[in-house]
């Protein structure tokens, strides 16, 4: 018997009809060479024949003293508890909670419960949304809000079954509530077991590894769309739309993979960052230049582009296209028929604007130290008064004095800080992540600075 | 893995035999007699070993499909019942390790099993209820739903059955099928004592305190602070003293006068690991211990829970059982590594005791 390394566990989570017993039964079928224990709620959807199956009810267990992060479950603590005596039988435990389960309890469970705490590591809450009905679900119940935001990996399952654009859109609203998820995208739940599995989720150096700068971030634009064009005059129209004005970057030569577009982005932060041109329409759009479009009149609104060479352009606008139905067009030669261009490639950036989900991610970046004392008194307070809204917490902080790096990690109020590897020559930043209900991000940013040296 | 080096039984304790199970063992105890010492591990296995010379007496491989989760010695007779994830109850004979009965309880674990003081009836849990058998494997009652899993029982007589579960501990007169008693609590308890004149109730909670009870006036109070949660309590014969688990300390409080309300409870410090087993001698005020650190301590209490120990040995793996032998003249271990160990403890008698007091 191994007995020193713990056991890692995944949390499966999801709504009814998202795909869960699909995915669970693909990780089992699946030649990974792990004995996968799994631990399945009673009201399962679909039988599973193979591995180590246990039922168990969900119980959810509140402490008399009412505090929320003392809640644990029951039912996993025995089990595991029991289970943690048959590691000959298996190297790896998934836990799937019903449709309606809190993911906290489950969470907490491997932090509150030293017995637990010893034998098994949180490796990753694993959530899958159905993409098609998803939207409804977040308007309707508190428990799929937090599916999403307590989320380490966010399968977008059935992708198959809604529009391109409806996914950007979704895709984008996830990413709205949850910064510090990563999303994948699937059909019938193929998802490749090496995204779900063994992500060392809850090991931040790991995510950091994986993803440097784990917080997307927030652009001043929303929308990315690249256009095909061959010399001519073309127009950018405009329907009515929420905002009197929009900003616009244009480039040439944009490319449509994942990295130009990022580069792109990269570069229209700049132009953006200067003060617009205020242009009116029928005016000509330059490019490389930040303008802000004047969208004040009723009905359609024309802009004129002149390009001069075949060319991909990319336009980077404040709103998405969709908001004032945009579209480019050719000019029609001689009294031909105008010509609507189709993009080529779309993308939805991370917006700076107000967000509509209750839940949602407030992301806080600093360079410098801090004080551990005052930073410390100030995560007392925030996580005792509002740890009830406050689901994940995760990033590092530089210490005054302390040549490590501070790595915290956090479900509702429990959290550790815990030295890491030293900052080296490294510039001494602070990165921190909240996902939660009702932030107020602009008084959280506020303290956070009181606590810089 | 236990963080301690291993050493030689000292003071009261001396080896008497060891012996090793190909099972991460679970369970042990003696049969009234002293002269069996029955084992038992958490894939199926079973093990009868001489009390005395420790040779096997007979052994049995999968006897629950999924495991075996608890196990308990008929107090009258030769029998003794096991129980597993496969929801079934089975009867043995002690000598002879032959299946007596068995009765499918439910689709459930059954996790606990509980003779009653007079070996008449057999207490079972399996998830939400509680049955009560009798040694042909008929079941005579059985309770309503509880509020979650049923986490411990314990007999207060031959016709009273305590259970505990989330919110709440019950008391069923089983002859009568009546609920006799419900004491609630908002908290998981996670494990219950009864003192031997069964007034007191102790329980152990998730939220890592103690929580007791007095059932003939109704008071109740909650001993709060523990690092760990108590999944491991003993009361001692007289009912003064209960030993609490909950971490690497012994954690002992005194029922003489007042107490234990407001007072100072005894610690024994003698582990480097959390607590893993914890049991009274039959008589006396000696407590053993045992640890995720592979040792097992002794002690010998004063009537206020302090105390000093008089014995200390090392099994090897992480305790999971410890069981005195009748007439207190031995102790057994077993671990998470499949060994078994008895030692001798050595005999005092009852005046011996009292001077120490």
């Amino acid at each position: 018997m191994s007995i020193n390394q713990k056991v890692p566990v995944t949390i499966l989570t999801g709504f009814l009809g998202s795909g869960k017993t699909t995915l669970l039964n693909r990780i089992l079928s699946e030649e990974h060479g792990k004995r996968i224990a799994v631990i399945e709620n009673e009201y399962g959807e679909v039988g599973i024949d193979q591995g180590l199956v246990i039922n168990a009810d969900e119980e959810v267990f509140e402490m008399s003293n009412g505090c929320i992060c003392c809640t644990v479950r029951g039912d996993l603590i025995r089990v595991l508890g029991n289970l943690m005596k048959r590691r000959d039988k298996f190297d790896y435990v998934l836990v799937e909670t019903t449709g309606l389960a809190d993911p906290g309890p489950v969470a907490q469970t491997f932090f509150m419960d030293e017995e637990i705490s010893s034998e098994f590591t949180l490796d990753g809450i694993v959530t899958l949304v159905d993409a098609a009905h998803i939207d409804q679900q977040l308007g309707r119940s508190e428990e799929s809000s937090e599916q999403v935001a307590f989320a380490d990996v966010l399968v977008l399952n059935k992708t198959d079954l809604v529009s391109k654009e409806a996914l950007s859109n979704l895709e984008s609203r996830l990413r709205d509530m949850n910064r510090m998820t990563r999303i994948i995208r699937a059909e019938q739940a193929k998802v490749p077991i090496d995204n779900v599995l063994n992500l060392s989720a809850f090991d931040l150096d790991q995510v950091l590894k994986r993803r440097p700068s784990f917080l997307e971030p927030e652009y001043p634009f929303e929308w990315t769309g690249v256009f095909k064009v061959d010399p001519g005059t073309y127009e950018l129209i405009l329907e009515e739309g929420p905002d009197p004005e929009m900003s616009l970057v244009a480039f040439y030569d944009q490319g449509t993979t994942e990295d130009s577009l990022k580069d792109g982005a990269e570069n229209s932060v700049r132009l953006y960052a200067e003060d617009a041109e205020i242009l009116q329409p029928e005016n000509v759009v330059p490019f490389n230049k930040h303008i802000s479009l004047q969208l004040q009149d009723k009905g359609s609104k024309k802009f004129i582009l002149e390009v001069n060479k075949s060319s991909n352009i990319g336009l980077f606008t404040q709103h998405t296209a969709e908001e004032f139905d945009m579209k480019l067009t050719l000019n029609p030669k001689e009294g031909g028929k105008s010509e609507i261009i189709d993009s080529i490639k779309e993308r939805i950036w991370v917006a700076e604007h107000e967000h509509d989900d209750e839940v949602g991610s407030i992301a806080i970046e600093r360079l410098g130290d801090v004080d551990p004392e005052k930073l410390n008194s100030w995560m007392g307070k925030l996580l005792s008064e509002k740890g009830v809204d406050i689901f994940r917490t995760k990033g590092f902080i530089s210490y005054s004095g302390n040549p490590n790096r501070i790595v915290f990690q956090g479900v509702h109020m429990l959290f550790t800080a815990q030295p890491d590897k030293e900052w080296g020559n490294d510039p001494r930043r602070n990165q921190l992540v909240f996902i939660g209900r009702n932030l107020d991000e602009e008084q959280m940013q506020k303290d956070f600075d009181k606590c810089l040296v | 893995m236990s963080g301690i080096e291993p050493f030689p039984p000292k003071g009261m304790l001396h080896s008497a035999w060891s012996s090793q199970v190909n099972d991460y063992a679970i369970v042990c105890g003696w049969n009234p007699t002293g002269t069996i010492f029955i084992v038992g591990g958490s894939s199926g296995s079973l093990y009868a070993f001489d009390g005395n010379s420790g040779n096997i007496l007979w052994k049995k491989e999968n006897i629950h499909d999924g495991g075996l989760l608890a196990m308990s010695i008929c107090p009258e007779g030769d029998i003794f019942a096991t129980s597993g994830q496969d929801g079934f109850v089975r009867l043995w004979d002690l000598e002879k390790g032959k299946e007596i009965k068995f009765i499918k309880i439910g689709k459930s674990w059954v996790e606990h099993l509980k003779w009653s003081p007079n070996g008449q009836f057999l207490a079972v849990a399996c998830s939400r209820n509680v049955s009560v058998i009798t040694t042909d494997c008929v079941e005579i009652w059985k309770s309503d739903d509880h509020p979650s899993t049923v986490s411990a029982i314990a007999w207060s007589n031959n016709e009273e059955l305590a259970t505990a579960c989330y919110g709440c501990v019950s008391f069923f007169d089983i002859k009568k099928k009546f609920l006799n008693q419900k004491l609630e609590w908002q908290g998981s308890l996670v494990s219950m004592e009864l003192s031997p004149n069964g007034d007191i109730v102790a329980c152990g909670s998730q939220d890592n305190s103690v929580h007791f009870w007095r059932r003939s006036t109704g008071d109740d109070a909650e001993m709060t602070g523990y690092p760990g949660k108590p999944s491991n309590l003993s009361f001692d014969s007289s009912g003064t003293l209960l030993a609490t688990g909950g971490s690497e300390r012994v954690t002992v409080w005194s029922f003489q006068g007042n107490g234990p309300e407001g007072t100072i409870p005894g610690e024994l410090g003698h582990h480097t690991q959390a607590i893993t087993s914890l049991s009274f001698a039959n008589k006396g005020l000696l407590v053993a211990s045992g640890s995720r650190d592979g040792s097992v301590v002794v002690s010998f209490l004063k009537n206020n829970g302090d105390g000093d120990p008089v014995g200390a040995a090392f099994a090897g793996g992480s305790v999971s059982a410890i069981a005195w032998k009748p007439g207190d003249t031995a102790i057994g271990a077993v671990d998470a590594d499949g060994k078994v160990v008895v030692w001798e403890f050595k005999v005092r008698t009852e005046s011996d005791a009292k001077g120490f007091g």
